[in-house]
């Protein structure tokens, strides 16, 4: 790495507080095993039911199979433990997603009405928290929801939520933080293309990934775009057209399955040689759904929200710890959704424990919501903060470079190249305006970054 | 020009798997009047059948051995529609057609689970194949043989439904179904024993498609679904039940999208659907339909 760049790197990463490489947490890990209060007054020893929604089949299976086995990993040990406050286990009725969104509100109606549940949980689609959300306000049903992480949900669907929270980062953070790794690893680069599926979560990362990429370096311009549908397996037409336009950087959301099959067709057609690539969601289903034969160097993005090597088992023992446990239970390495479905359970324990030392008994639902507003927790990712403003979970987000390493049959991230960026550096602060008051930009982040962020200089 | 090149290989590909489905979905409804809601299911499991066997074999075989894996997710895909059609379909076929939009779409569900249960969710390759047929350089630029071998694949493939469904003794008996049962019947036709093996060959093509395609792309759960969608759109530009109708209609859906992913990104999708639009307005049976 030449001198200037190293410069570069340096300077990026000074302006959002990132680190770069292994570092990052400052405090060694506090542990799982925090000594719980004696629970306070008479708790009942009734189930607490929880309704977990997530794909269970289809293409996004491979998001949704990791989320359902994060929550029955903490469903288990609460239980072992006794359960919540040592008194009431957990008991969780699962549906499908893929059923569609009209199918999934009917679902929460049902699990709340005749299943009567305590909690609902799961969720993983941009398209269906918006239509959830709303729904779980009407039931007045408590609500973590462990991904589905649209702006669009808490910006415009429910603006001021009561029962409605959501664990993993906001959406556009995916797409800046993808600019931000980006910027910092390949700082030269100038000719940008993009592969995004076609549906909001593309639009998404495409707007946020353009217009932070366009702040940070000078002389930024999209030469190609492309827009595959969700499902498409065939890329090979897109592949030639974007090597038509020789970009230098390639951004791309394209998850699942579709991204398994871009990768193989991209690397035979040359495309890794031609231009560096950006992703957000390369490694977001199971780690071994990506081979070896993936390229090295390639931007892999995990939803900017968790990778199962970071933070090292060093530094953040809870996620060794985790990482231990979820792979002796499920033979298999966790994802980003399996952490935070893993952690929305957990979320819900130590709100209504510590509810209950306040009030006795099994607190009500109102109690446990002021215990999950502004609630801090140390999860496998990392310290993740609940804003009492809008509900939403705010962690570091973080990306890295894939890199094959021994002891995984899969590429995983190049430890010295995992970008770590303070949430606020990136996200709107909570007094900033929704869309539609006073701006109509597509979100409260796509309008503080254009307002705040200074100009790149050339 | 290179770019030219390779997007109308590109083309010519794609052209090659839509035409193998919607053949199979054509010749499945001109003979027996079914429309096949599962045909896309069966694409999808030749996929993962011949993933599944190719990656059984890498350790044991060297890799351009493996290539007599690849038939076998057709085989195995027309071994299941030989068994499908006397034990369930058969039953259907005095109903009317929402009975057997049903059932088929039944199948479609107990597919796709099928798979998920066999297989997982993890998307499953075979792309040691790509590989052992090597690169082939169009003006600097990449492009595997296994690609161009497939398209090879297609063009036989389709010569020899042409052959056999008019130049056989065979194709004679199917196309008199075809054209009347009763009167097959009649004339002393096993109706029945065409029936299986017209259902048969449809879902061995669709098989074959998906063994094709695995090498190349990859066998992930729910590209069953996402292909039928596709392949209605060229059956009903080309017309139910033709097999010349699916050969020109994948041609021009395959076509219309690579020029349209080329220099029209936004209306990738659109134009498909567009396109189909007109053709039903113009010609309601689609361009070799027949007027019923």
């Amino acid at each position: 790495m030449d001198k200037e760049l190293m410069q570069e790197r340096r300077g990026f990463l000074k302006q959002f507080g990132a680190t770069l490489g292994a570092a990052g947490l400052g405090a060694a890990g506090v542990g799982t095993a925090h000594a719980a209060a004696k629970p306070k007054g008479n708790i009942p020893n009734k189930p607490v039911k929880v309704g977990h929604i997530t794909f269970l089949t289809g293409a996004a299976e491979l998001l949704g199979g990791p989320g359902q086995r994060g929550h029955v990993l903490a469903m288990e040990e609460i239980n072992a433990q006794g359960g919540l406050l040592g008194k009431r286990k957990i008991e969780t009725i699962f549906a499908d997603e893929a059923a569609g969104t009209d199918a999934n509100v009917k679902e929460l109606r049902r699990m709340k009405l005749s299943e009567r549940i305590d909690l609902f949980t799961g969720v993983i689609s941009s398209g269906n928290t918006p239509a959830l959300g709303p729904v779980a306000e009407e039931l007045r049903v408590l609500t973590l929801f462990n991904d589905g992480c649209t702006d669009f949900l808490f910006d415009k669907a429910v603006p001021n939520p009561k029962y409605a929270f959501r664990v993993t980062n906001i959406q556009s953070a995916d797409g800046v933080t993808a600019a931000i790794g980006a910027a910092t690893h390949w700082p030269k680069v100038r000719r940008i293309a993009s592969l995004q599926p076609d549906y909001s979560y593309g639009r998404n990362v495409f707007e946020h990934f353009s217009l932070a990429l366009g702040k940070l370096l000078p002389g930024i311009e999209v030469v190609s775009e492309s827009w595959p549908k969700l499902g498409t397996t065939d890329f090979t037409s897109h592949i030639t057209k974007i090597l038509s336009n020789n970009p230098d950087l390639l951004i791309t959301g394209v998850w699942g399955g579709d991204y398994v099959a871009f990768y193989k067709q991209a690397l035979r057609y040359g495309l890794f040689d031609k231009m560096k690539v950006a992703t957000t969601l390369a490694f977001g289903g199971y780690p071994h759904a990506i081979g070896k034969d993936h390229p090295e160097g390639v931007l892999a993005g995990v939803h900017a929200n968790y990778h199962f090597l970071y933070p090292s088992a060093e530094r953040w023992p809870i996620n060794k710890g985790f990482v231990e446990r979820y792979h002796s239970r499920w033979k298999e390495y966790p994802s980003f959704e399996a952490d935070g479905a893993y952690v929305a359970l957990y979320l819900y324990k130590q709100a209504v424990e510590k509810a209950n030392q306040l009030v006795g008994g099994w607190p009500e639902d109102e109690a446990i919501i002021a215990m999950l507003e502004g609630a801090s927790i140390d999860s496998p990712a990392g310290y993740l903060h609940i804003r009492a403003d809008n509900h939403q979970g705010y962690k570091d987000a973080v990306t890295g470079l894939s890199k094959n390493l021994p002891g995984y049959d899969f590429p995983v991230w190049d430890p010295a190249s995992i970008v770590s960026i303070p949430i606020r550096s990136i996200t709107a602060p909570p007094d900033w305006p929704k869309p539609g008051k006073g701006h109509n930009e597509s979100t409260a982040a796509a309008d503080w970054i254009k307002k705040t962020w200074p100009a790149a200089q050339a | 020009m290179e770019i030219v090149a390779i997007q109308v290989l590109n083309s010519l590909f794609y052209a090659a798997v839509l035409f193998l489905i919607a053949a199979g979905l054509s010749l499945i409804f001109g003979v027996m009047g079914i429309v096949n809601m599962a045909h896309g299911s069966f694409y999808a499991l030749g996929a993962y059948v011949t993933a599944w066997s190719v990656a059984a074999a890498a350790g044991v075989f060297p890799a351009t051995a493996l290539f007599i894996f690849l038939p076998l997710g057709a085989i195995a895909v027309a071994v299941i529609g030989l068994a499908i059609e006397p034990t369930l379909l058969r039953r259907f076929y005095r109903r009317p057609e929402e009975y057997q939009l049903l059932v088929t779409f039944g199948l479609l569900l107990v597919l796709e689970d099928s798979i998920r249960l066999v297989w997982g969710g993890t998307p499953r390759t075979a792309s040691g194949l790509v590989d052992s047929l090597g690169l082939l350089q169009i003006g600097g630029l990449p492009y595997p043989v296994y690609n161009l071998a497939m398209i090879g694949v297609g063009m036989v493939a389709a010569l020899a439904l042409w052959a056999f469904v008019y130049r056989t003794k065979f194709g004679v008996l199917l196309r008199a179904t075809a054209q009347d049962r009763r009167m097959a019947a009649a004339l002393g036709i096993d109706v029945g024993r065409i029936y299986s093996l017209a259902f048969g060959l449809g879902c061995f093509m669709a098989g074959l498609a998906g063994a094709i395609v695995v090498p190349s792309q990859a066998a992930v759960l729910g590209m069953g679904v996402e292909v039928l969608v596709v392949s209605f759109v060229v059956v009903v530009i080309g017309g139910l039940g033709s097999l010349e109708g699916a050969l020109v209609g994948a041609l021009i859906v395959s076509a219309l999208r690579t020029v349209t992913i080329q220099f029209w990104e936004e209306i990738e999708l659109a134009a498909l659907y567009l396109i189909a639009a007109i053709v039903l307005l113009i010609r309601p049976t689609g361009m070799f339909g027949k007027k019923s």
